[in-house]
């Protein structure tokens, strides 16, 4: 199967700034990588929920996550779902690592945000009342009583928490970010898609600094519930194993080289090029292989493996890694130790690609493979 | 080189019409495609009116897709119905998809809730939904996508777009970015929703942005009239192909019109109010512009967002005033939610296909309910019926929830 490449000559150095996180191994990125190296583990069972109808029996959560650390509107808060807390938390923590919380060099219509977000992160205890309240004798559900009583107990914001822009959107009232801006969904590509949308608007000269990241939930009843009945568990049915899922958000500071050189800001590594392929059906190792073939420089140091540890996308991965011959280098699978936060998995593996080629001093490829048709790796290199 | 980018086919499935010439006929004859909410029983909610599609065709549809046809999402129905009318009106053959992207604009999940059962509690809910298979609380949001790209083959790229009621002028506008600099010939682009679902239209109604005049629904929805109540939720999809000026004149493809420009922008101000000075729409079409290398003094028409919300149609007319000057007193500004309702991530692209068809036909549909002018809205909103338009330029305007505001700008197109 042959696809059209989308990877074009870049006609400016794109550099990351600034890298926020929000993950079940912490919040600090370098101590995030040493983690991953160290080969610590956030998947465990689950406190706050019981997986025991689910073949899936663990995930990765965050449990000390105190979004009035982050945002300071309270009324704010109450506003947010649990995906926008940790998007806005992650944004801040992007914004005053690449120096710009205390140093507007950009006015905020010069910013530009670019997001993705998964499936609606509406935990059931949210939906289960409106359920129970609209429910008749025969335990069906009464459309009668839905109007008339389930409704009454319902938030008005309910509509902001299951709309998928909303984490985005409030990383934009938090920190007051104007610019260009688009919201994808629901899976790693689309994080990806955010990561590209984000490049071409410095290239576009759409905007002079652009943060772009992802936030998504998997940690509650619903998430494994959808992800139960999507088939994402069945290697766990097969082999009491497969993939976990996780919660987090990352984002991500671009800027131009020269608008990074010309304010002082501190670099952590270029995005030198990235591709995206469409699969159809599951994982295919020339898809794969397509997606990475001509970003196989002779420069790589290493890979960040996007490894989900479902057995047939990590073949699919291993295969194309070793089409392309780079199958020998180090390697690091982040999703085993943090599972697979979904839509903010690719920037996840761009922000530990970028903290690798600067420790390294080596090009690192970041691999966002999973589900859904888009399939995309990006190329990091040191400065 | 920036190439130049032509719309070639256009595909609709909305309240007041599910093909292109039903469509503009009565969205030209000023007819209203809001009635009672009938997909289910609404009987108790305090909204009960809507734009539902009357004619969508299933068992056409379930021939055409026949993997679709236990599909119970019925934005993606919509959305099929939309896109395959759109591929069929630009007259493109199966080859030509595979090297095209698609990029479809989406909303929120559509949660039927009506289809799950309540014994007692939350681990009840979670029981019952795993023993019965086929029913599922959640659809991805890129199932659309998805289907579509394994029904044509696309393999230039599936983008799902959710900025809410931005999401139909963003992908659009995603799709025109990306041929204009080269990286594809060929795009699907376009939105589809129904939030026409008990908790799509009760989770609306509870944010009191909702027209309650469940007893005149044909005149419910009036963008800046000065007795205006709310909006009201519609559902569709409109679907475009774009393709690049090169590549319609290799296969001597029909355009009907030339996208110019795309601006995009925030309000970063609150998730539940449009900015009231319309800052961010402001500049939301000053990017449009300077995209399109236009003056303000060269649009003709505006196919405004004009929901019929209080807040937004102030808040649009100020922000028309701010950005096209004394101008915008001399061009006609469409509002197409009068007639269709509002259509969340589709509206922007049925009124980007209703801003095609204005350049293309010579016609502006009017905006209709519109007896009370607001001082506050003091523009020529075309109130009196559809209007010849000989103009070479209409702007559209789209406002999400959470302050995602995007604009494009079409032109007649010219050799």
């Amino acid at each position: 199967m042959s696809a059209p490449s989308a990877t074009r000559p870049l006609t400016e150095t794109i550099v990351i700034t600034g890298i926020g996180m929000v993950t079940p191994l912490g919040s600090d990125p370098a101590a995030v990588l040493e983690g991953i190296k160290a080969g610590t583990t956030a998947i465990a069972a689950p406190r706050n929920f019981d997986t025991s109808l689910f073949a899936c029996p663990v995930c990765a959560s965050i449990d000390d996550f105190r979004p009035h650390d982050f945002i300071t509107e309270a009324k704010l808060i109450r506003l947010m779902s649990r995906d926008a807390q940790l998007a806005a938390a992650a944004a801040h923590l992007a914004l005053a690592d690449a120096g710009l919380k205390s140093d507007r060099f950009h006015a905020p219509e010069e910013i530009g945000l670019f997001g993705a977000t998964g499936m609606a992160g509406l935990p059931v205890r949210e939906i289960a009342p409106l359920l129970k309240a609209s429910t008749d004798a025969t335990g069906r559900f009464d459309m009668g009583k839905f109007g008339e009583e389930g409704l009454r107990g319902v938030s008005p914001i309910l509509s902001f928490k299951i709309l998928s822009n909303m984490p985005v959107c409030f990383v934009s009232i938090c920190e007051n970010i104007q610019g260009p801006n688009a919201v994808y969904t629901p899976w790693e590509g689309h994080g990806a898609r955010a990561i590209e949308a984000g490049i071409l608007a410095l290239i576009d000269g759409d905007a002079n600094c652009v943060l772009v990241g992802a936030s998504d939930v998997k940690t509650h009843e619903l998430a494994f519930l959808a992800l139960e009945q999507l088939g994402l568990f069945e290697s766990w049915k097969r082999s009491e194993a497969g993939l976990a899922p996780g919660e987090g958000a990352v984002f991500l500071v671009f800027e131009t080289a020269a608008t990074a050189l010309n304010r002082g800001a501190k670099t952590y590594a270029s995005i030198s090029n990235w591709n995206f392929k469409c699969q159809q059906g599951p994982p295919q190792a020339e898809v794969l292989e397509a997606a990475i073939h001509s970003l196989a420089a002779p420069q790589i140091g290493a890979v960040i493996a996007a490894a989900n540890s479902d057995p047939v996308l990590d073949r699919a991965e291993a295969e194309a890694l070793w089409l392309t011959k780079i199958d020998s280098l180090p390697r690091l699978s982040p999703k085993q130790h943090l599972g697979d936060l979904f839509a903010a998995a690719a920037p996840l593996q761009v922000a530990l690609a970028a903290l690798l080629a600067k420790q390294l001093g080596q090009t690192v490829l970041a691999n966002c493979f999973g589900h859904g048709a888009e399939q995309a790796a990006f190329l990091l290199e040191p400065l | 080189m920036r190439n130049r980018v032509v719309i070639t086919g256009i595909g609709v499935c909305s309240p007041v019409g599910s093909t292109v010439a039903g469509f503009w006929e009565n969205l030209l004859a000023g007819k209203s495609g809001i009635g009672p909410v009938t997909l289910f029983d609404a009987s108790t909610l305090t909204v009960r009116i809507g734009g539902e599609v009357k004619d969508l065709d299933p068992a056409g549809l379930a021939r055409e897709f026949p993997e679709v046809v236990h599909e119970t999402d019925r934005k993606i129905r919509l959305g099929l119905t939309a896109s395959s009318q759109a591929i069929r009106d630009a007259a493109l053959e199966r080859e030509d998809l595979h090297t095209a992207a698609v990029f479809t604009g989406v909303s929120l999940e559509s949660f039927p809730l009506e289809q799950a059962g309540m014994a007692s509690d939350a681990h009840d809910l979670i029981q019952a939904m795993v023993s019965q298979s086929g029913i599922r609380l959640q659809t991805p949001l890129d199932r659309l996508a998805h289907i579509m790209g394994a029904h044509y083959g696309f393999r230039g790229g599936q983008i799902t777009n959710c900025s809410a009621c931005a999401a139909g002028t963003q992908v659009i506008g995603e799709a025109f970015r990306r041929l204009r600099a080269g990286w594809c010939e060929l795009a699907v682009t376009g939105a589809a929703d129904s939030v026409l679902n008990p908790l799509g239209l009760g989770g609306f109604s509870l944010l009191r942005i909702l027209s309650t005049e469940n007893d005149r629904p044909q005149q419910a929805c009036r963008p800046f009239d000065a007795t205006r109540q709310g909006t009201v939720l519609g559902e569709g999809a409109a679907f475009l192909v774009l393709e690049t000026l090169s590549h319609a004149h290799r296969r001597n493809a029909r355009i009907y019109a030339e996208v110019l420009g795309y601006g995009t922008s925030l309000d970063a101000y609150r998730a539940t109010d449009p900015e009231p000075g319309g800052r961010g729409a402001v500049r939301s079409m000053k990017r449009a512009l300077v995209d399109a290398g236009l003056h303000a003094q060269q649009v003709d028409g505006i196919n405004a967002h004009g929901t019929g919300t209080p807040k937004n149609d102030s808040a649009e007319t100020h922000a028309l005033k701010e950005a096209l000057g004394h101008h915008a007193f001399a061009i006609p500004v469409t509002a197409n939610k009068s007639m269709t309702g509002h259509l969340i991530a589709a509206s922007g692209a049925l009124e980007a296909a209703a801003s095609a068809l204005t350049l293309h036909t010579g016609w502006m549909p009017p905006t209709i309910n519109l007896d009370q002018p607001d001082p506050q809205c003091d523009l020529d909103y075309v109130p009196e019926g559809r209007r010849v338009f000989d103009g070479k330029v209409v702007l559209s305007n789209s406002f999400g929830f959470g302050g995602q505001n995007a604009t494009l700008i079409f032109g007649k197109y010219e050799e």
